[in-house]
């Protein structure tokens, strides 16, 4: 169900709520935060596609000197991610609101 | 990009490199480097006893593993409109490939023998090879005039093929040679079983609903 593009998926939604309260965070991060709502092999998939949809954006970490491995990114929400997220909490507040009244 | 330094090699640099001949450079930058950062980062914070970091390694090699599973079943919007940002139908063939080798493998060896898996799994390395060669080095060489309404087939539809174990694997390693060769075939061939499959199926229930029906007048023995 896409509602014309303005829908905001569960995960998206989860992610969006964890990058505005706790400020910007790494994927692994935000599995930690789930509690295991969120899975590490799908995060990135997840984060790729809201990213995709300008509703994060994300910086590579620098490496530090004589580090190893690839670097981190560092996830957190744009302009339009909090928008989205604040306006669909209040539809959905509204929606339960309508549906118990 | 790896990172290696001072001769050491980070974990998840092969993984690195299997997943470069999957995945579209968008996928590997958005999706697979970070999956295995942090398989990394995770390997190089475990304390030192070894079961803690082999923990940690299996952990980062589970989330890579399923996400080359499912990876070619999801896509998502590209932040270009340019066509082919994410390479999942190539993937969805390569992974096809690769579970018709596996299937073919694991069906030779107990059937024929560890000598013919052998052979088969050479065979298949070496065609692999070769169309990777291929790839990198397309023929440049000038096609003759008038050769093009001629091009040379083998048809494979004329090949007697017994209805046993037998048939049934040179049925598989045929569409495995012509996928290796003909990469673009892939979805035609995937349809064509499917068909192929379901006629079967409904041929067959039909013979057993009317046992009597169906046989030719002049009793032609089909081989």
């Amino acid at each position: 169900m896409s509602h014309g593009g303005v829908a905001l998926p569960k995960k998206e939604r989860l992610i969006l709520e964890f990058l505005t309260s706790g400020g910007p965070m790494y994927g692994l991060q935000l599995v930690e935060h789930s509690g295991g709502a969120l899975k590490r092999g799908t995060v990135y998939v997840t984060l790729g596609r809201m990213e995709a949809k300008g509703l994060v954006e994300s910086q590579q970490e620098p490496l530090p000197p004589g580090g190893i491995g690839l670097p981190r990114r560092l996830y957190r929400p744009t302009a339009l991610g909090e928008r989205m997220l604040r306006a669909w909490t209040a539809f959905t507040r509204e929606l339960a609101w309508e549906v118990k009244s | 990009m790896t990172g290696a330094n001072d001769g050491r090699r980070a974990p998840g640099t092969i993984l690195l490199k299997i997943a470069a001949l999957v995945f579209s450079d968008h996928v590997l930058s958005t999706v697979v480097q970070p999956t295995i950062s942090d398989l990394q980062r995770e390997v190089a914070n475990a304390a030192p006893p070894g079961l803690t970091r082999l923990r940690a390694r299996w952990r980062g090699y589970r989330a890579f593993w399923t996400l080359i599973l499912i990876a070619p079943f999801v896509s998502w919007p590209s932040p270009t409109d340019e066509a082919g940002a994410v390479a999942f139908p190539e993937a969805i063939a390569r992974l096809a490939i690769g579970s018709i080798v596996v299937t073919l493998l694991l069906i030779i060896g107990p059937v024929l023998g560890a000598w013919v898996a052998a052979v088969t799994a050479v065979g298949t390395l070496c065609a692999i090879l070769i169309h990777a060669w291929y790839i990198r080095h397309p023929s440049d060489l000038a096609v003759p005039r008038g050769a093009h309404g001629r091009l040379p087939q083998i048809n494979f539809s004329s090949t007697d093929v017994a209805d046993n174990i037998g048939g049934l694997i040179f049925v598989v390693g045929s569409v495995f040679i012509v996928v290796i060769g003909v990469p673009s075939v892939i979805w035609f061939l995937s349809a064509a079983t499917l068909a192929g499959g379901g006629v079967a199926w409904a041929l067959a229930a039909w013979h057993a609903s009317h046992p009597k029906n169906g046989l030719p007048e002049n009793q032609i023995v089909l081989r």
